[in-house]
């Protein structure tokens, strides 16, 4: 019994004193997040305004109903970030009673222009500094698929149209870490998005600026 | 795991996004509601025409079948078409002394009956715990439901140059009147003068 406990005691004191002569080291290492790949997720509200000809001839109001969520791997040793991103947008003017006129046909109505979107995209990310730096910039460019709705509705009566179209961005942002080496932090971005899409009032794609503001996590 | 886990998250999150449906509609008045159609004969040339006369009552279409009808809502409705045919230089007179133009008003329902599936699949089965190593095989389920639209029918059909060929009248011109408050009685001299309104080619005087 004695003897067990002399054992047990110093294997203990050596456990220890391997801990006391490893643990200094640990501070002199870089960050975790500069030696692995780790992962980070935002959440993010956008506010988007439509541009050039989707602004002229169908929605020029600005919207503030959009979010969207991303999951990006960082890569080490490289400035290099790759993910996906999948959100919302919706767009809605009204138009106040305006006649129509198409053929013999005459229709007078409150015209309801809606478009809604879920896209669905890779992204890549360059940063211009080190991961760890509480600023990082970066520069985005994302392709996909949008999931597009456009309804058109005179009065209470509706033109739907359907459509998974095609889709980029480029885009502007940084990243604030709260504190050094923390996991959380604000991101914000601008980005210009195109999406592919052509019916009735929309004859020349949609396209847009969204600026955004999200919160994110990153862990390893 | 991690990779499939985070696949699982972002289409969650997506499903999430795309369920949350906006009713783009819910602040729209129901004078707003309401959607005026016009159309007419490109050919036709209005200031040959005189005098018109109107239907005593209502056309009521449902589907296929058809009867009349003369409510307050209508006789206010035919009051009113008198009132703007006026307006534009028309003269009102009996039907038995030929008129050149005849007005007809319709009340229009028509009625769908549309089907759903459900979507049943052996998930729904799982309660039973399945122990026997069976799954559940589901009939495939329809759901029917109806949806019916009314509207306002108006239509100016041409006495005085009709087809001998198949003995047929011309329709010159008609209207729709679409919407949620057609069938209230505060919007139909709205509506009424709305469809004269955007058809200035009937003015003759």
């Amino acid at each position: 019994m004695k003897r067990t406990l002399v054992i047990i005691a110093l294997c203990l004191a050596g456990v220890l004193k391997t801990y006391a002569q490893d643990a200094p080291k640990l501070y002199t290492l870089p960050s975790a997040y500069e030696r692995y790949t780790h992962y980070l997720a935002t959440v993010r509200f956008m506010g988007a305004a439509p541009l050039g000809s989707f602004s002229d001839s169908y929605i020029s109001k600005s919207s503030f109903q959009n979010a969207s969520v991303s999951l990006e791997w960082v890569l080490r040793n490289s400035p290099i970030s790759i993910g996906g991103e999948i959100g919302s947008t919706y767009f809605k003017e009204r138009i106040p009673r305006a006649i129509y006129t198409n053929g013999d046909e005459t229709i007078s109505a409150v015209q309801t222009r809606t478009l809604s979107q879920v896209p669905i995209e890779i992204f890549g990310n360059y940063h211009f500094l080190g991961k760890n730096s509480t600023v990082q910039p970066y520069v985005q460019v994302s392709g996909g698929v949008s999931i597009v709705d456009y309804t058109l509705y005179y009065g209470s009566l509706s033109d739907q149209r359907q459509k998974a179209a095609p889709k980029y961005g480029i885009g502007l942002g940084s990243k604030f870490l709260f504190k050094k080496d923390g996991s959380f932090g604000v991101d914000v971005r601008v980005k210009y998005d195109g999406t592919a899409f052509k019916y009735d009032y929309i004859d020349k794609g949609v396209s847009s600026v969204n600026g955004s503001i999200g919160v994110f996590y990153r862990w390893w | 795991m991690f990779k499939k886990a985070s696949i699982f998250l972002l289409l969650a999150a997506g499903l999430g996004f795309s369920s949350c449906s906006k009713d783009p509609l819910s602040d729209l008045s129901t004078e707003e509601s309401l959607v005026y159609v016009t159309n007419h004969d490109q050919s036709a040339n209005y200031t040959q025409y005189k005098t018109f006369s109107i239907v005593d009552s209502v056309l009521v279409v449902e589907n296929d079948r058809s009867g009349t009808a003369l409510t307050d809502i209508d006789r206010s409705l035919l009051q009113r078409i008198i009132t703007n045919m006026q307006a534009l230089g028309y003269k009102y007179v009996s039907p038995k002394s030929k008129p050149d133009v005849g007005i007809n008003a319709a009340w229009v329902t028509n009625t769908y009956l549309n089907v759903a599936s459900n979507p049943y699949s052996s998930y729904y089965g799982g309660y039973w715990g399945g122990g026997y190593g069976y799954g559940y095989g589901y009939p495939s389920y329809y759901s029917y439901y109806e949806t019916s639209e009314s509207y306002w029918l108006i239509s100016m059909v041409d006495f005085k140059n009709p087809n001998t060929v198949d003995k047929t009248f011309n329709v010159v011109w008609d209207a729709q009147i679409r919407g949620s408050g057609i069938g209230d009685s505060q919007y139909i001299e709205k509506m009424v003068d709305s469809i004269f309104g955007q058809s200035g080619y009937l003015k003759i005087n």
